[in-house]
């Protein structure tokens, strides 16, 4: 874990790993299924297009710069909305974990909204701001903010008492337990919590786009439906799973391996 | 000169919330260590140990009776009495090193002193070579030392200790209790040993103060006339002032648990 994290070292360790293997065997598997099964089928164009034909129709949308617009357009969202829904939902979930009167005010809402889930606060934020940018980024952001915030106050909840006791047995101040004992012992909790708040955002923007968006892949998704264009939806489709694994196993992952797993807080 | 710890009349009943009745955990304990002395504890198991502990330390608010370490009644945790858990409490996110020089840093000794001071005491319990590691990179036995090392190094005015060797192995415990020896020599801190062996009580100990069944009561004290030096275990067993004290302290402890199981 002392190595260095070049992207190419990065890389080869992604190749050499004993998992690698068996992930490239389960991917030809199922790419022979899907191209056995479009062979055999009436009309694979509609139903079920060759990896052959979505690979071409990838060529032709790279080639009209669609892809790659629509590709930004996605990002752009789910960075702008992540950010926002960290920035808020850390702090709020760590304030309600440090105090009692706040936690009490705010919890019952917390719960409450905790079980609304993003299509259901769809048709409101469309009522109020139709179809738009800010309406998929409103859905976004409410849908990574409150199990973010939910997460991190319960990791400071679970802070075991005997390491707040004996730093107060050090002679700590009400704030130095805090910095020293709370937040780092929050710290799996909030790891944990960005990365399920950013694989929930990444879910909410694509839904977002489908119902309220004029570009992205989301909307690539739809219009695909909607024209007839099964390559196109099955070319989005596989745009946002790649785009997840890559996003969490460069980014994500090594967050979590930095801190958590340096300090021995999880087992792997 | 008063003693440096000095209880008083102390009882405790915890409440509870649940039946509205409360558990009677000490009953009116009176007792005083000298500076410098090492004193043990020992009592049957729930009798309310702990619960003197968390008292001194200031973890566990009293109410009947008074205590004072240095002559200032105990309110609240303070740096004027360290503590040594049964379960070592380091900080899994601070290496050896940070967590042993932690109660300095929280009272704002600058780097230089403060690094001077851990070196010391890393070497006073043997953890030189570890300093940059993590507590989960660490043996169940360095744990304890390292958390004892931290402890010191905050250089308390009483050093609170309850049943901290109970979760190491036998080999382990031995080397434990004779570095705790030297280590108590080297740095001539007064200590509240807690603990259920007897044997450690005795080894440890230059007074044993042995506990009754719940609720708590102190009803007998046991002076151990072996100088500090000459403790060590291969010794001990032949040692007639051991072995009479020890006896006496199993005799107390032995009597009072069949006298309540009757
Ligand atoms: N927080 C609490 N609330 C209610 N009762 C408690 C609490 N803590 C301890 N007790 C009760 O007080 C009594 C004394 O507990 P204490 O932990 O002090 O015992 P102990 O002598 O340390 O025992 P052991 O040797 O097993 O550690 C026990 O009967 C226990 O059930
Ligand atoms: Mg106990």
């Amino acid at each position: 874990m002392r190595h260095s994290r070049h992207p190419l070292w990065k890389f080869g360790r992604f190749l050499r790993d004993a998992n690698f293997s068996h992930f490239v065997v389960s991917v030809v598997v199922i790419l022979v299924i899907w191209s056995i099964t479009s062979a055999t089928i009436d009309n694979p164009g509609r139903y079920l297009p060759s990896p052959l034909a979505v690979a071409l129709s990838s060529v032709d949308m790279l080639y009209k710069g669609i892809l790659p617009s629509y590709f930004a357009d996605t990002i752009r969202r789910l960075v702008l909305g992540s950010i926002i829904g960290l920035s808020l939902g850390i702090p709020f979930g760590l304030l309600l974990g440090l105090n009692r009167t706040i936690s009490d005010m705010f919890y019952p809402l917390l719960n409450f909204f905790q079980s609304i889930s993003g299509i259901a606060i769809f048709p409101i934020i469309v009522i109020w701001w139709g179809n738009s940018d800010k309406t998929v980024l409103a859905i976004v952001l409410y849908t990574s903010f409150f199990p973010l915030a939910y997460t991190v106050l319960s990791g400071v909840r679970e802070v075991p008492m005997k390491y707040i006791h004996a730093v107060r047995t050090l002679g700590a101040t009400r704030f130095q337990v805090i910095r020293d004992v709370l937040l780092p012992g929050a710290m799996p909790s909030i790891v944990t919590g960005t990365r399920l708040s950013i694989s929930f955002a990444w879910r909410a923007v694509i839904a977002g786009e489908m119902l309220a968006g004029r570009e992205g892949l989301g909307w690539m998704i739809f219009t695909g439906q909607d024209a007839d264009l099964t390559t196109q939806v099955i070319l989005g489709m596989l745009m946002i799973g790649c785009s997840w694994i890559i996003l969490d196993h460069y980014l994500l992952r090594p967050l979590e391996m930095d801190t958590i797993e340096r300090w021995g807080l999880v087992q792997r | 000169m008063p003693a440096k710890l000095i209880v008083q009349g102390l009882s405790h009943h915890y409440p509870d919330e649940y039946t509205g009745e409360s558990v009677h955990a000490l009953d009116d304990i009176n007792l005083e260590v000298e500076d410098g002395e090492f004193v043990s504890v020992v009592g049957p198991s729930g009798c309310g140990k702990s619960t003197l502990l968390n008292i001194l330390a200031g973890l566990l608010p009293y109410r009947e009776g008074s205590v004072t370490v240095d002559g200032n009644v105990i309110d609240g945790p303070g740096h004027d009495r360290g503590v040594v858990f049964q379960e070592h409490a380091i900080l899994p996110w601070r290496t050896v090193a940070r967590n042993i020089g932690h109660g300095l840093e929280l009272q704002k000794v600058p780097k230089g002193e403060r690094n001077r001071k851990v070196k010391e005491f890393i070497d006073l319990v043997g953890l030189e070579g570890f300093e940059d590691r993590y507590p989960h990179e660490l043996s169940g036995g360095m744990k304890q030392r390292c958390a004892v090392a931290r402890t010191l190094c905050a250089d308390p005015v009483v050093m609170l200790m309850d049943e901290p060797f109970a979760a190491v192995d036998a080999q382990t415990r031995i080397t434990l209790q004779e570095e705790l020896i030297r280590i108590s020599i080297a740095t001539k801190k007064t200590i509240l040993f807690i603990t259920h062996a007897v044997d450690e009580a005795a080894f440890l100990a230059d007074r044993c103060m042995v506990f009754s069944r719940r609720p708590g009561r102190l009803i007998a004290t046991v002076d151990i006339n072996i100088p500090r030096q000459d403790r060590n275990w291969n010794e001990m067993s032949s040692n007639s002032e051991f072995t009479r004290a020890r006896d006496q302290i199993l005799k107390l402890v032995r009597g009072e648990v069949s006298a309540d199981e009757a």
